[in-house]
């Protein structure tokens, strides 16, 4: 599966990028929500996004809430972020998510999610 | 590295309190297990430990032992299927097996820190049909003792509540404290947790509705497997549910149970008699 990994620090995405290769997936990195858009318009067979939400440029809610008008990302979102607090889940999860990761997390929590998301 | 005696003591001792088989190639296992309890024992080694416990065991050396060689690892919705197809299906043919009851009996049999009751609870309520909770008696039980305090808290980590739960059940459940999450007595007050040792206790007889034992007979051979799912089945009413770990079955076992496809999952039925 190709996974769309949304974030700012480099370091996170080559850790994320390395869990998703252990799990037999194929990542691909944006550096911040604008960045995303361009990467989904050039190559739309994404299945999943893994968002962060403070990112320079468009932030990881900002890319939710013009999805929500825009519908151009077609493969479910979830947030992965270490904003942690239950009224940021719930913003998420409000304008588009599908589900939620708080860092830090382990490749397990990953794989467990992506199991639900796309059952 | 422990004395051959020394494994050989604990690990008789643990099989014969719980059922657990710690064969000569795993004694390694043991090894961190005796590193805690001459900390906690506060014994300058292992040798000091083994001659602690030969010369008499108190309830207090029983329990440390008992809760460090018991395998608590659980985590919320294990394996999911079973939780959805309960919710659904299962709920389905509760009502039209039992018809009209004033409450359904379940019971977590091996609910270590809790996440399996809780769990079914959730599921219950958030994955079918908005099922009416005060319809449940839930009951839950372990062997371990610090297992049972963890579940009784409520309170798990951030990293725990991730494993198997999903966010828009973590915020309609749980509350955020510091940095840990503890679930809203809603959930919380149903669960009766009781200490309960599947091998020795005295089980209930044609009481229970759903059964939940997973992951726990792959530690058990076969004759107490035997044993556990006798009493088990005894347990379960006519018509009731036997819900088992993806890894697990009733092969080679004779008890009146048939396997059933329940939505997406596997469960058995308790035969009439």
């Amino acid at each position: 599966m190709k996974v769309l990994v949304v974030d700012d620090s480099k370091p996170i995405f080559m850790m994320v990028s390395q869990m998703l290769e252990e799990l037999g997936h194929q990542a691909v990195w944006a550096e911040n929500g604008q960045d995303a858009i361009e990467k989904i318009n050039e190559n739309a067979d994404f299945e999943l996004v893994l968002l962060d939400w403070n990112m320079p440029v468009m932030d990881g809610l900002e890319f939710l809430v013009k999805n929500g008008t825009e519908s151009f990302c077609p493969a479910p979102i979830v947030m992965m972020t270490t904003e942690n607090k239950p009224e940021k889940i719930q913003e998420a999860l409000k304008n588009g998510a599908v589900d939620y990761i708080m860092k830090p997390f382990t490749a397990d929590i990953l794989e467990n999610k992506i199991e639900m998301v796309c059952d | 590295m422990a004395r051959p005696e020394i494994y050989k003591f604990f690990s008789e001792y643990v099989y014969k309190h719980t059922g657990i088989l710690y064969k000569e190639n795993d004694y390694y296992r043991l090894d961190s297990r005796f590193n805690t309890l001459v900390k906690d024992l506060e014994v300058k080694d292992v040798d000091e430990l083994y001659n602690l416990y030969i010369q008499k065991i108190t309830p207090a050396m029983h329990t440390a032992l008992i809760d460090l060689c018991t395998n608590n690892e659980t985590y919320f919705m294990r394996d999911l299927k079973p939780f959805k197809a309960l919710a659904k299906e299962g709920v389905e043919y509760l009502k039209e097996t039992f018809g009209q009851v004033l409450k359904y009996n379940f019971w977590s049999a091996a609910s270590s820190t809790g996440q399996e009751p809780y769990s079914i609870l959730m599921a219950l309520e958030s994955f079918g049909t908005n099922f009416d909770l005060n319809k449940i008696d839930m009951n839950a039980s372990d062997i371990s003792t610090e297992a049972l305090k963890k579940a009784k808290s409520g309170t798990y980590t951030g990293l725990e509540v991730q494993r198997g739960l999903p966010a828009n059940l973590l915020i309609k459940y749980f509350d955020q404290v510091e940095n840990d999450w503890k679930l809203k007595s809603e959930i919380m007050s149903r669960v009766r947790f009781s200490e309960f040792n599947l091998l020795t206790g005295v089980f209930k007889s044609n009481h229970y509705h759903v059964i939940f034992c997973r992951n726990v007979l792959i530690y058990q051979d076969v004759e107490n497997k035997k044993k556990i799912l006798k009493e088990i089945c005894n347990s379960l009413k006519p018509g009731g549910l036997l819900f088992m770990g993806a890894g697990e079955s009733l092969i080679g076992v004779d008890i009146p149970m048939k396997q059933m496809e329940l939505g997406k999952a596997y469960c058995y039925v308790k035969q009439s008699s």
